[in-house]
């Protein structure tokens, strides 16, 4: 498929080292449209839809918010964890905003897997249903997420 | 028809070539905006070459209005006020300003072009900062992800700062990272060493400056910051003190305590630093040195998870529950925090509510 100008400013500032160090895309090579694609269907195989993620993923991040000096223990099963640093990143999508740099980490107690997402994070899944690429840092699988944290 | 078919290939090329001369003099012409005039608080013109952002426009003139993203308007930082000539508030700006900013004609020198003479207001602070050359002189690992740099100004220049404010510092292009950007850091030295500044810098997940400066930079490299920036200082009066921090929160208390061992002072302090671990504590034997100093002094590090092995005595949990210990008068007690701006409203809360603080004794420097 032929790249839009937009397609290709947005491809632009998801490279490695542009708004992150590594960038929004890892090793994926699918350009993002198939990226959100692929996700999305497997969205739906799950039986949920990106909002409900984000949504998930918002409920954490907000009851740890407060806790800033160590784990807070959400839903007896789940230790999270959110660090804010300074800063602020935008969306590589050039939506208007900006998002701060908190990471929130998510422990399920009884499988021990662990899912670190930022701010930005929640934005790109609920507005975009972008999960970013394979290989990316903060690339969320939908399928782990789903077995996880719901 | 072959003879035809060139012949309108060759006409369309030239109307092709013809307009694009038209369009190339055409916006030589209409954005050539001449000299202008930026008129400073009421006080104060710079004649600038019009066309260029305010924001550059001002950095060519050596006024420097802090700015995280280095004019991208991804940061939403360059806030000023435009009172007259800036034209219409873009779509590119809305996202970054409140309705009474709006209301109160804030604008963001990144997006307003200098097309017209121009009316803005800035603090008389934002006078003081300027652009630094440095060299770094100096690296220090303080915990594992902590790092404290100084950087040595060069060409015989000073530097004039209130302990408390910070610096940008300008990050230049390395391995993948193919632009600058500009990151605020707290400096941490005192203000009394006016020819080099230390900054305390912890390495940021996927943070392009703090990747820069912890696997790239080393000593000898150079370097250069805008600043100094920020209203979060220590105020003159006789009030006691609490200091709260966090992590690389530390930097602007440091600052703080060295300038008060400089000039000396009488006044009741207590310095709360909340910690992980053992791991994450750093400069306790230089912060626990200040108790032999100062008349009335107490540094007192809280944990929140120390591990078996840490062995630790000390306290533990969150920090507030210990601000019984130190605040003797509520009413004539300021607290200055550092740290992230779920510490910082929580630490806030806790000190209005639970000990009857006037919250507008409280300064913080928010990581936000």
């Amino acid at each position: 498929m032929k790249k839009t100008p937009i397609d290709k400013r947005i491809t632009a500032r998801m490279q490695a080292g542009t708004l992150t160090l590594s960038g929004f895309l890892g090793k994926d090579k699918r350009d993002f449209h198939q990226i959100i694609a692929d996700d999305e269907m497997a969205l739906e195989k799950l039986g949920k839809t990106a909002e409900e993620i984000a949504d998930r993923l918002e409920y954490f991040q907000t009851q740890s918010y407060d806790s800033f000096q160590g784990a807070a223990t959400i839903d007896k099963i789940y230790e999270v964890e959110t660090e804010v640093v300074r800063g602020f990143l935008p969306c590589p999508f050039a939506h208007k905003g900006i998002y701060r740099k908190s990471f929130t980490t998510v422990t399920n107690t009884l499988t021990g897997r662990s899912f670190t997402f930022s701010a930005l994070n929640i934005h790109l899944i609920r507005d975009h249903h972008f999960f970013e690429g394979k290989g990316s840092h903060f690339r969320l699988e939908p399928h782990e997420i789903v077995a996880e944290l719901f | 028809m072959f003879l035809r078919i060139i012949q309108d290939i060759a006409l369309m090329s030239s109307v092709g070539v013809v307009l694009a001369f038209v369009m190339v003099i055409a916006q030589r012409w209409l954005s050539n905006y001449g000299e202008l005039t930026i008129n400073i608080n009421s006080k104060k013109d710079l004649t600038v070459t019009g066309g260029s952002s305010l924001l550059s426009s001002l950095g060519e003139k050596q006024i420097f209005i802090p700015s995280a993203c280095g004019g991208r308007g991804s940061c939403g930082a360059c806030k000023c006020k435009v009172n007259e000539g800036g034209g219409p508030l873009l779509p590119t700006e809305k996202p970054y300003l409140s309705k009474s900013e709006i209301e109160s004609n804030v604008r963001l020198a990144c997006q307003v072009k200098v097309k017209s003479d121009i009316k803005i207001e800035i603090p008389d602070s934002i006078f003081n900062i300027r652009r630094f050359h440095s060299e770094i002189v100096e690296i220090i690992d303080y915990t594992y992800d902590i790092k404290g740099i100084t950087f040595k100004l060069l060409n015989g220049e000073t530097i004039d700062f209130k302990a408390g404010q910070y610096v940008q510092l300008e990050t230049q292009p390395y391995a993948k990272v193919k632009q600058s950007v500009m990151r605020a850091y707290s400096i941490s030295s005192k203000p009394e060493i006016n020819d080099s500044i230390q900054l305390i810098i912890r390495l940021v997940p996927e943070g392009i400056c703090t990747t820069w400066v912890h696997n790239h930079l080393k000593q000898g490299d150079k370097v250069n910051f805008t600043g100094p920036y920020g209203d979060f200082y220590l105020r003159d009066t006789d009030a006691d003190i609490l200091f709260v921090a966090g992590g690389s929160g530390k930097a602007p208390i440091k600052s703080m305590l060295e300038h008060l061992k400089v000039v000396g002072t009488q006044r009741k302090m207590s310095y709360f630093f909340g910690a992980r671990t053992t791991k994450d504590l750093y400069l306790t034997e230089e912060m626990q040195s200040y108790e032999k100093h100062f008349q009335d002094f107490h540094y007192i590090p809280v944990l929140s998870h120390p591990e078996a092995d840490d062995n630790w005595e000390g306290r533990t949990g969150f920090v507030m529950p210990y601000f019984k210990e130190a605040i003797r008068d509520p009413k004539n007690t300021e607290a200055y925090l550092c740290g992230s701006p779920g510490m910082i409203a929580g630490v806030t809360k806790s000190l209005v509510e639970d000990y009857g603080l006037s919250a507008d004794k409280i300064y913080y420097d928010s990581f936000g």
